[in-house]
Formats: C-alpha cells, sequence, structure tokens
C-alpha cells in the first residue's frame, strides 16, 4: 500500500515510540504527584516542553502549554484569545478554527474573514482592510492544509501590529511544525501544532504563547500546564512528540529536499490531461493540490484505495451542496466542476520516488478510464 | 414481594382457534428481545409476567418490551400472596407520596373473603392512615393502585399503565422485503409493516465506488435498529454501478432514476421470492419527490410480476413521517450527510411523469437480465 495522505496523519515513528515506552509502562506515575518518581516525570515534561519549544522559538520570549490536539490548541487561541469586537481570520482556515470563529459569531462577536488567492493563501490587502482598533485577534493558517500555501506569518503579523498593537495573533501550524524551516517572531502570539503530523501519535499537541501574554485557561481543573490546561498530562504522548520533533528537526533541510523531489515527480508524472494542478510552485511541498475536472473526488479516491494507494480529498461525498465542495477551494476561485475532483496528495520524507511514480500511474489510468465512462 | 412486569397483549384475544399459536409466537419474541437479560416470562389468563429479573434491570426491559409488537400496555408492580396486609405493604410502596387516588380490585379467586369492593376500601382505608398528604378522588384521582387477585392465591400491585407498541407479533403475518436506503422514509415503512406481524428483511443498493462506506454503515446502522423492532433482519447489498454507468452511456439521462428504480424492483422481488418474503415494501410517498409521482411509481411498479408492493407511507406528509422516524428512533441516524446512492449521474431535470411506453423504449437500449445477473453477483447478506 502507498501512503500519500500524510497531511491527515502520518505514521507515527516506531524508534520514538520505543523510547517512549517506559513512560507508558515503567514511569506511569501522576507527574504532579509529590513523591519522587512523579516529580521526576515533571522534570521530564519540563525537559520535553524546552526542547519542543526551543525548535522554533527562543525560551526567554515564548512558553508552551501541550495541549490533546492541534484543534484543542487552535479553540483555546480562539476562544481564550477573542474579546468583544471583531475576529479577523482567512477563508482558508481549518475547520479548528472556522468553526471556533462561526462559534464565536453566535456569542456576539464579529467574524471578518479575509479573501484567498488563487493558492489558497491569504490576501494581504483585504486581511489587513479588516482590522481595526476594534480588533481583538487575528488567525491566519501558516501552511493551508488543502493547498499547502504558505503564509508568510511573521510578515502579515509584523502588518497587523502596527496596524493595532493590541491585536493578538495566533496561527495554526499544524502543517508546518517540522516540515518548513521558521521560527516565531515577537509579533507571533500564539501557534498551534499537532504530534500526529510529524511521526508523534494522535493524542497529544501544542500550544506556543509568548510569555507575558496573559489569556484565560480553556479547561479548568487542577492547574497543569502552567494553569491554562489542566488534566492530567500525557506523558507518553507528549515524549513521543518530543522524539519525534527533535528528529525532524534534525534533518529538516534534507526531508524538505526529498519531499520536493517527491512533489516535482508527482506534478511531472500526472497527465496533464487529466488533471488540473492547484497548488502553487511556492506552496509547501508536502501537500499537492490536484482535481480530476468533471469527476468526484471521492470516486477516485475509492478506486485508488482498491488499487493500492492511499490519497485524500478536499472534502466527503455530500449531495448537500455546501458540503459537497471545499470551501477552501471554492474561495480560491475554483469553479464548481473543478472543485468536486478535488484530491490532496501529501507526502513524507520517507515516501520515494517510486512510490510517486506508481501512484501517478495508477491515478492517470483511474481518471483515464472513469472519464471514459461517465463521458 | 417479589417486582414483577405485566404484560397485556394487543389484538391475539380476537384470534379464535389459532390463538395458542399467535400466543406463542408473542412469548418467543419477548425471550428474543430480553436474550441477555436474566429474567423469566409467565403466561397467566391473557397476560404474561416478567419475574425473577434484578430489580436494576426493570428499565431497560421496558424499553426493549416498548419495541415488541402485540404488547397493548405493561405495568410494572408487585407479586404478593393473597392477603391483605402483603397487599397493603405492596400497595404502600407504589402509592405516590402526595395527591389524590383511588383503589380499583380486580378479584379472578372468587372464593376470597372479601369482594372487590371491600378490599377497595379496606386497602384505600389503610393507605389514608398512613399518609397524610394523599387524599381519595373516585373520580379523578392522580393515581390509581390496582389490585389483580389471582386465581393461584396470588395478588398483583401496581400502579400505572404503559402503552405497548400494540400491532401482532412478527413473524405470524409471514415475510416482507424492505428496501432501505439511507434517508428518512423508508425504516419509517419498514416499522409499520412490521407492525402488523410481518418479518422484514432489507435490501439496500450501493454504487460504490460513487458512494462511499460510511453510506453503507448508516444503512447497516438503520436496519440495526429496525431490527431492534422486527426480532432480527437479513440485510441483502446490492451494487448497482454497473447499471447505473449503462444507463448513463445508453439511454436518456433524464430516465435515469426511472430506469434504475425499475432495476430495483426486479432485483428486490428476485431477492425475496429467493428468500421466501411474500412482498416489497418502499417507503414511497406520492409526490414527495420527481421518481414518486404516480406516473413515476406506475413505472417502477410494472416490472414486480408476482409480488404486490407495500407503500405504507402513500398518504403522508414528510412531517408525518419525521414524527414517526422519531419515535422510532431512525431519525437521526438517517439525517447523517451521506449518500445512499449516486448523485454523480443523475440529472438536472429528471422526468417526473415518464410515460411507460417511452420508459420501456429507453430499456430497450440495455441488455436488462445480464445486468441483474450482474449485479446479483455483488449480494453480500448481513445477518442483523
Amino acid at each position: 500500500m502507498i501512503y500519500l495522505d500524510n497531511a491527515a496523519t502520518t505514521k507515527p515513528d516506531a524508534e520514538c515510540l520505543k523510547r517512549a515506552e517506559e513512560y507508558l509502562l515503567s514511569k506511569y506515575y501522576n507527574p504532579s504527584a509529590l513523591y519522587a518518581e512523579g516529580y521526576n516525570l515533571h522534570l521530564e515534561l519540563k525537559r520535553a516542553r524546552n526542547n519542543v519549544l526551543s525548535l522554533i522559538a527562543d525560551e526567554y520570549n515564548f512558553s508552551l502549554v501541550f495541549t490533546s490536539c492541534g484543534t484543542e490548541a487552535d479553540n483555546q487561541a480562539v476562544f481564550c484569545g477573542a474579546k468583544r469586537g471583531n475576529v479577523v481570520t482567512t477563508m482558508g482556515e481549518h475547520s479548528a478554527i472556522y468553526s471556533a470563529v462561526n462559534e464565536l459569531k453566535q456569542r456576539g462577536i464579529e467574524v471578518r474573514f479575509a479573501e484567498l488567492n488563487g493558492d489558497g493563501s491569504v490576501n494581504c490587502g483585504s486581511l489587513l482592510s479588516l482590522v481595526d482598533e476594534n480588533t481583538s485577534l487575528v488567525s491566519v493558517i501558516h501552511v493551508n492544509n488543502e493547498t499547502g500555501a504558505v503564509n508568510d506569518i511573521c510578515a502579515i503579523a509584523k502588518s497587523v501590529k502596527s496596524k493595532n498593537g493590541r491585536t493578538l495573533f495566533h496561527s495554526d501550524g499544524v502543517q508546518a511544525f517540522g516540515k518548513i524551516a521558521f521560527r516565531l517572531s515577537k509579533d507571533i502570539d500564539l501557534y498551534s501544532v499537532s504530534a500526529h503530523k510529524i511521526g508523534g501519535i494522535k493524542g497529544c499537541g501544542a500550544l506556543f504563547k509568548r510569555k507575558n501574554l496573559a489569556i484565560k485557561p480553556f479547561i479548568y481543573g487542577g492547574g497543569q500546564e502552567q494553569g491554562l490546561r489542566s488534566g492530567t498530562e500525557n506523558v507518553f504522548g507528549i515524549k513521543c512528540f518530543e522524539f519525534a520533533s527533535l528528529k525532524k528537526y534534525e534533518n529538516l533541510g534534507n526531508a524538505f529536499k526529498n519531499v520536493k523531489r517527491l512533489n516535482g515527480t508527482m506534478r511531472k508524472r500526472l497527465d496533464s490531461g487529466l488533471f488540473k494542478i492547484l497548488s502553487s510552485e511556492n506552496s509547501s511541498p508536502y501537500i499537492l493540490s490536484v482535481a480530476a475536472t468533471g469527476l468526484r473526488g471521492e470516486t477516485v479516491l475509492h478506486e485508488a484505495d482498491d488499487s493500492g494507494l492511499i490519497i485524500g480529498t478536499g472534502s466527503a461525498c455530500s449531495s448537500n451542496a455546501s458540503k459537497r465542495y471545499s470551501r477552501i477551494i471554492l474561495a480560491c476561485g475554483v469553479e464548481k466542476e473543478t472543485a468536486d475532483g478535488v484530491l490532496r496528495i501529501s507526502f513524507s520524507s520517507e515516501n520515494t520516488v517510486e512510490e510517486v511514480e506508481k501512484a501517478a500511474e495508477i491515478l492517470n489510468s483511474i481518471v483515464k478510464n472513469r472519464k471514459q465512462i461517465m463521458a | 414481594m417479589e417486582k414483577v412486569i405485566i404484560i397485556r397483549y394487543a389484538e391475539i384475544h380476537l384470534k379464535g382457534k389459532n390463538r395458542g399459536w399467535f400466543e406463542r409466537v408473542f412469548a418467543v419474541n419477548m425471550e428474543k428481545s430480553l436474550k441477555g437479560i436474566r429474567h423469566e416470562i409467565h403466561r397467566s389468563s391473557g397476560r404474561y409476567l416478567i419475574e425473577n429479573f434484578n430489580s436494576v434491570d426493570t428499565e431497560v426491559i421496558l424499553e426493549r418490551l416498548k419495541r415488541v409488537f402485540g404488547i397493548h400496555s405493561f405495568s410494572v408492580g408487585f407479586k404478593v400472596g393473597a392477603d391483605m396486609d402483603e397487599i397493603f405493604t405492596a400497595a404502600k410502596d407504589v402509592s405516590f407520596d402526595s395527591g389524590t387516588f383511588k383503589v380499583e380490585t380486580h378479584r379472578a379467586d372468587k372464593k376470597f373473603r372479601l369482594n372487590s369492593m371491600q378490599i377497595s376500601a379496606e386497602i384505600g382505608g389503610r393507605l389514608l392512615d398512613s399518609n397524610k398528604n394523599i387524599k381519595v378522588d373516585v373520580h379523578n384521582p392522580k393515581f390509581i393502585i390496582n389490585i389483580d387477585l389471582r386465581e393461584n392465591g396470588t395478588a398483583l400491585v401496581f400502579n400505572e399503565f404503559f402503552k405497548g407498541s400494540g400491532g401482532m407479533p412478527v413473524g405470524t403475518a409471514g415475510k416482507a422485503m424492505l428496501l432501505i436506503s439511507g434517508g428518512i422514509d423508508s425504516p419509517v415503512a419498514g416499522h409499520m409493516i412490521a407492525k402488523r406481524g410481518m418479518c422484514v428483511d432489507c435490501i439496500h443498493f450501493h454504487s460504490y465506488p460513487y458512494t462511499n462506506m460510511q453510506a453503507k454503515e448508516k444503512v447497516i446502522d438503520l436496519a440495526k435498529i429496525l431490527s431492534s423492532y422486527t426480532c432480527g433482519t437479513k440485510l441483502n447489498i446490492i451494487s448497482v454501478t454497473h447499471i447505473q454507468e449503462e444507463i448513463h452511456k445508453k439511454c436518456n439521462g433524464d430516465y435515469m432514476v426511472t430506469l434504475l428504480r425499475r432495476f430495483m424492483m426486479r432485483i428486490a422481488e428476485r431477492i425475496a421470492l429467493k428468500s421466501g418474503a411474500q412482498c416489497l415494501i418502499t417507503g414511497e410517498s406520492i409526490a414527495q419527490v420527481a421518481s414518486q409521482t404516480v406516473e413515476g411509481i406506475t413505472s417502477s411498479n410494472s416490472v414486480v410480476k408476482t409480488l404486490p408492493v407495500m407503500r405504507p407511507l402513500c398518504g403522508f406528509d414528510k412531517d408525518e413521517i419525521i414524527e414517526r422516524s422519531r419515535a422510532i428512533g431512525t431519525y437521526e441516524k438517517s439525517i447523517e450527510p451521506y449518500e445512499d446512492c449516486c448523485t454523480v449521474f443523475l440529472p438536472k431535470h429528471p422526468i417526473t411523469r415518464p410515460k411507460l411506453a417511452d420508459v420501456i423504449e429507453e430499456e430497450n437500449e440495455l441488455d436488462v437480465e445480464a445486468l441483474i445477473d450482474e449485479a446479483m453477483a455483488s449480494l453480500e447478506v448481513l445477518n442483523l
């Protein structure tokens, strides 16, 4: 089976799991406990926190809150960062932000959506025009999870702050962390990441937070995670996350080059008469969005699965017009017939050129055959 | 003092010489529905008693019994000896803390030293003495204490009647084959026919890879809910992908649904006859969608050669169907947003009043028998 849906989740790194196993089986104590065994785990978590933090931020200006997933980190940013007035975000956000800000709307906060460029990146002019003196939070996704478009969040954050210095700036970095080279700038207040997108396990994420930024907790309880995210820590998940991220950053440049080659191979090998490439050349090479115009992406997905290839689509099959097309792809200005046939191919550095070549061959043959049937 | 559930059956008492058979099927259905829960079912003159169960299981037993067709009503109460002290203790237990009440006694044991009126009066008096917050009101009481003095030296004491599902025991009226989609209507149609005593098997059509596994799972879940009323069901799953592709290729696209439904009816009849089902059930309601006009129904009905087709929802409005769907517990599952049949091939303007002759002319472009044989080969059967 060829797995090219790495933006959905990655295969857990076996070596990291092995290293973390002791935290599941023998070091099972509660890190908040007062006895030495518990206290030692508390120290281990502290080390993990610093290790993950220092990969993309400096520990003098940033702290890190472990969460149960990227979605929780996003929700914490939205619900604890937004105040009265308005919130500005983009039409290209992951559902973790999109659904959360829609809930804010229900609670009486005005939400403004910035338009996208054709590749899925945010139109910066549109975004800045929406920010005013009443904007409490701006949230811009770092790497778009459907098209791979990269937003220059440092520059955007700077522009936002120069327009309103009191506005909090958050970014969903789930598809960027451990994949593209980047460091948090002082203008970024909050940044969400997830473990299982980089070889960690599901059930673990984190929210980077600028120090001295006072936000309220999202989950109340025993006061873990500096009081911002109560609940007994997922020590095993966090240790897996730590090991996996350290490993990713050790080899970030080479992995990026490798994935860029895989992405290039796929672009070259897909029959241009059958597929339209939606991701721009500047997008993150980890995600390639293509469309089999005139077909439904999900039909191709099932046939590919039956042929030994796992890929993703823009959205699930639904007769409900509002769910049938990906709102993000439509916001890129793609017409409906093309949006219907969107496929998301996402790579990991463990994939090989041979796998990608074979995958392209499978996709070409499926789409060619299906187009004949549907003609 | 033993907690019991008293069950009264619905129409069975109207039956003549074959009443015993109806009663046996009814008892078996109750046994099946209570599978996995410790209990005993005893029959006693026109009613059944569920005894020897754990008190904590009472709610779940009641929930399951609500799904057994043939039950008119049931009550939760106590079985005690035919002794006024024991009856009083039980009556006190089922009595409310406050409000108005009356006592009604039914005395089958005519040799008991007190008659019905005397029993009611004495128990009522003792209840009044024991609780100052209750009062007698024989015309409009808040609660009624029922005392049922049996011939075997026992008495049943209970306060409330819960309505059962009514209908006839499933399995006493033959077997039907329900065409089930993932929508709201078909499970309701199946439920209505099962209520009249028919076993219901299901048939579902999918168009993988145009539809997905989640859509199929949804239908399995719906059939499972239905099976809790029908003492189990068999779900037949058939792929119609190639049939749709052939219609798309060879026929006027506007006839897609009309032609597809004719295939579905033919396949359903074939599987029904094979499995011993004696009729087909559909969830059609006149004029609800393009294919459910009387002309559309004529077109699909005309290919069914031997079996009657039951359409119990024909005269129902959508909101009436939704109400029933909520009541039987299928609504929330039905509205999950998966497609049951592919819309990739759906025409923008389907024919709403097809003329049979035109439909047959379109169909002549297809090798109907070969396509049905091919679809039959995809049959997957799940026992739910």
